[in-house]
């Protein structure tokens, strides 16, 4: 697992504070109700600080943050590295 | 041009009489990214975009919907449809933020309504949502269709020859919808006449120069704040516009102050939460780069609007050139195609405000009092009526009430719309008499209007009204509490036949919760001498237990659904309110 993987589970895992809950990178997030859709902007925002890169929101549909994996993938895709 | 569009016969009419070299839209999409199309460019990309809608078979009086994200060719598509005489409605794009669920639902509902005959979406649509799509019926199925536009659509060069329609000013314009992002929206159909004429007043009343406004925008296209006052207002009124995507203006709200410094953008529009995001969203170290001093007008449009929260805004931005006199209040709606009041735009330090004694106005009648007197409570007027706007405020019985009484807010106009596309059963239900129901509360005080909230969220405690944004904002000021994140309800209480007050809260640190019973007493007290009502019961919670709509404010119902299900004591002992 990547730096950046692990910070995002870290992350991800203060919003959820579920006691017992393990995540990994490619646990359900959004199909599976743990994470409510509205809270996706602040977790964008970390993706963006995490990997240093832009990521333009309209570019990303829900499926495309279900996962952490699914995640750093979109930031790779639809990203551009911040000056 | 300044003031009247009346002359003109349609929207269409308007845009061709703009001055061919003047910049109309500025799409902006990072800070390394833009495109500007002037007019000329703009209604050659429109008549290219009618052309090819023209060859898909589209007539005038079709239906045709967009759903593309914000841009420069989503309102070349929509301009093209109504180039050609047909309808054409915006609805939201799919993004991260909308549940796929509820967006599947409201993607069904309303396309199966407004029967389009083509559904225009981008190349990245998802495929998954497309069998949520329904298409006009009645016609054979290489009539209707999906088109997935794209960039190699839009032609420049020789005007392309379209299907031959005159466009008549009492022709369908477009269809706009009443609210939300998604669900059962109500689809509200206009003419042109209809849109020019609200267009007429709200030119006049802003003093609208296309020669010296500039326009910022973020709202989406699919309401009427961001179709009629950035997007219909501009075009007719040749005003340029930069537009960012609304997605984009949530994750880094500080992109509206960059593109206004930047532009020096006169006008914009925001609902209520934005005057309290933006600040509070902002990286403060940075405000000193940016100059808010082109801003004549930035015009609260929401029910109501909140003198504390446009005061915020004023204090963050005053240091950076933001004048006093240009935080300013609306009332609108996609039923008057728009505006229905407008304050007084470059007078004074923005609109009325009035304080009222607490006890009175529970019985529906304003006394003004002092400013800060005990148990006072204040309200922001939204302005004087635009011309051609009568408003009627009416008791429950449905009698007319003079002024310094609050009631039910009835509207006619001459930009009133005449019913719910499809939905004769809305219609009904909305308009009696040429009057529209609007289901919001309010009062006339020396001719202006002020509105206190949405009749459905009112709260009747022991026969008398009480609002939930006045516990909320008092609830707020305490110190252990998150700015914003209070909701307050009224919960049916049927052994005494009337509503309890519940109220639901985030503390900012978690370990306040410690201090639970210490915090629910000073509220309660707070509560108490404020408005003089008691608080039933206090849910306190966790930093981000509230739900937040789509751009970061508390949602009132779905929070109350929330809270419900985990407090069944809740569901079991009371019944909702109906």
């Amino acid at each position: 697992m990547t730096g950046e993987a692990q910070q995002m589970i870290q992350y991800i895992a203060g919003l959820i504070r579920k006691p017992g809950l393990t995540l990994d990178e490619n646990t359900a997030l959004v199909s599976s109700g743990l994470i409510d859709s509205m809270a996706l902007v602040d977790l964008l925002l970390k993706l963006e600080e995490i990997t240093h890169r832009r990521i333009p929101p309209g570019k990303v549909q829900p499926r495309d943050v279900n996962t952490v994996a699914l995640m750093l993938a979109t930031a790779q895709r639809v990203g551009k590295p911040r000056k | 041009m300044t003031g009247s569009v009346a002359g003109f016969r349609n929207l269409v009419e308007a845009l061709d009489a703009a001055p061919a070299e003047r910049l109309f839209v500025t799409e902006w999409i990072d800070e390394d990214e833009r495109k500007d199309v002037t007019f000329e460019e703009f209604r050659t990309q429109t008549r290219s975009q009618a052309a090819i809608l023209g060859e898909h078979g589209i007539r005038a009086g079709d239906r045709v919907i967009v759903i593309m994200p914000q841009s420069i060719a989503a309102m070349t598509t929509f301009v093209g449809a109504m180039t050609l005489g047909a309808v054409p409605a915006f609805l939201a794009y799919p993004n991260f933020k909308i549940e796929p669920s509820k967006y599947r639902a409201g993607l069904a509902g309303v396309t199966a309504n407004l029967k389009a005959k083509i559904v225009i979406i981008d190349e990245a649509f998802p495929d998954d949502l497309l069998s949520h799509v329904t298409l006009a019926s009645g016609v054979s199925s290489d009539q209707t269709k999906l088109l997935r536009a794209s960039n190699a659509d839009i032609v420049s060069g020789v005007l392309p020859t379209l299907p031959g329609h005159e466009l008549n000013s009492d022709d369908l314009a477009f269809i706009q919808h009443s609210a939300g992002t998604t669900g059962l929206q109500k689809g509200v159909a206009l003419t042109h006449a209809t849109v020019l004429r609200q267009l007429d007043h709200l030119a006049e009343a802003l003093k609208i120069d296309g020669n010296k406004d500039r326009i910022y925008n973020w709202l989406p296209l699919y309401h009427d704040m961001g179709l009629i006052a950035c997007f219909m207002l501009p075009m007719v009124n040749h005003t340029p516009v930069v537009m960012q995507s609304p997605l984009d203006w949530v994750m880094h709200p500080e992109t509206m102050l960059q593109i206004i410094s930047e532009y020096k953008c006169t006008l914009s529009w925001m609902p209520n939460f934005a005057f309290q995001f933006v600040p509070r969203r902002s990286p403060r170290s940075r405000w000193p780069q940016y100059d808010l001093s082109s801003v004549r007008a930035l015009i609260n449009c929401s029910e109501p609007v909140r003198s504390s929260s446009m005061k915020e805004f004023e204090t963050a931005f005053g240091a950076i050139g933001l004048r006093s006199s240009a935080v300013q209040s609306s009332y609108a709606m996609a039923e008057n195609v728009f505006a229905v009041t407008q304050s007084v735009v470059g007078q004074g330090a923005g609109p009325a405000r009035v304080w009222a004694d607490g006890q009175q106005f529970r019985v529906n009648w304003i006394i003004p009092v002092a400013e800060g007197a005990p148990g006072a409570v204040s309200f922001t007027s939204s302005g004087r009526l635009l011309p051609g706007q009568e408003v009627r405020i009416v008791s429950d019985v449905g009698s007319v009430l003079p002024p310094r009484y609050a009631g039910e807010i009835l509207l006619k106009s001459d930009c009133l719309f005449t019913g719910y596309y499809n939905r004769p059963d809305l219609t009904e239900e909305a308009l009696a008499d040429g009057w529209y129901r609007t289901g919001d509360l309010g009062f006339m005080l020396d001719d202006e209007l002020y509105v206190i909230g949405r009749k459905k969220d009112l709260l009747i405690v022991g026969g008398e009204n009480v609002y939930p944004l006045d516990i909320e904002e008092i609830v707020t000021s305490h110190a252990s509490i998150r700015d914003g994140r209070v909701i307050a309800m009224g919960v049916y209480n049927p052994d005494l036949g009337t509503e309890d007050i519940v109220v639901v809260a985030e503390v900012e640190r978690e370990e306040l919760l410690d201090d639970a019973t210490t915090i629910e007493r000073e509220i309660r007290n707070l509560v108490i001498s404020g408005l003089g009502v008691a608080i039933k019961t206090i849910f306190l919670k966790p930093p981000k237990w509230i739900v937040k709509s789509t751009a970061g404010k508390a949602a009132r119902s779905a929070t109350r659904d929330k809270l419900f299900r985990e407090h069944r004591e809740l569901r079991a002992e009371t019944l909702e309110k109906a």
